[in-house]
């Protein structure tokens, strides 16, 4: 698998609500320890209903930069999701969730 | 020396915090790798993930037009993809070429590697052009030297 298998598929909820596509894929360094890093374990998908564009990085909150900028891209991924890895049922032609929409944690 | 820190709360260079959060697209995808000697090896492609039972991590940087054909999508991305295949040497493996992300030793503004470019084997197109363009031209192997 590759990492843009994952970017661009649609994600669905468990009762079949397409929640948007995915933009961007978070990591932490905590993966199995093979040289001086820890590698990059992805631990939630960043979806969006908009195909195009990204956040610019405004998705993270310590992100720096003008407030417009800011405003634009928040208010074109306005309904933006994170979405912990570890609700992922399936991941081929789209992504599967096991739980509802309404059951996601805030802010992955 | 103060230690830097990066955009996303890094430690000093060289050293990253375990449970350090990055972003695929935004710290790794198209990053500048460099080599153990400073020297530009290539632009991150794309990246190979394996799962285990907390989920998928990255195992190694795909490079090359076999790593990003399939990422460009569509009539341009396989149109990319085929010419490198077309390129390789007979019986080689079409996979894109890869550097194990074991190599990785700091992810900043470029991604640093242990090894030298030289050691990996990540450029089969400039080895193409050396052997059936430049390797053709007269005086290109300095015999006359």
């Amino acid at each position: 698998m590759k990492a843009s298998d994952l970017i661009g598929l649609d994600v669905v909820d468990r009762s079949g609500r397409v929640l948007g596509t995915v933009l961007e894929l978070r990591c932490v360094l905590d993966g199995p320890p093979r040289g001086a890093l820890a590698p990059p374990r992805i631990d939630a998908l960043i979806t969006s209903g908009r195909h195009a564009g990204f956040m610019l990085g405004y998705d993270r909150p310590q992100q720096r930069g003008p407030w417009l900028l800011r405003a634009i891209a928040t208010r074109l991924h306005r309904n933006r999701r994170v979405i912990p890895w570890a609700v992922v049922e399936g991941y081929h032609s789209k992504i599967t969730l096991s739980v509802d929409a309404d059951d996601l944690p805030a802010d992955g | 020396m103060s230690a830097r820190r990066g955009p996303a709360g890094r430690g000093p260079a060289g050293r990253e915090p375990a449970g350090r959060e990055l972003f695929v697209h935004l710290h790794l995808l198209d990053r500048q790798v460099v080599d153990v000697d400073g020297r530009l090896v290539c632009k991150v492609d794309d990246l190979e993930l394996a799962m285990d039972e907390r989920g998928p991590y990255v195992t190694a940087i795909l490079v090359g037009p076999r790593a990003l054909g399939p990422r460009l999508g569509g009539r341009l991305g396989r149109w990319w993809a085929a010419i490198a295949t077309r390129l390789l040497d007979p019986g080689r493996d079409p996979a894109p070429r890869r550097i194990d992300f074991a190599q990785v030793t700091d992810i900043g503004s470029a991604i640093k590697i242990a090894r030298r470019t030289d050691e990996l084997d990540i450029a089969p197109l400039e080895a193409w052009v050396d052997r059936h363009v430049i390797g053709r031209i007269p005086g290109s192997t300095h015999e006359g030297e």
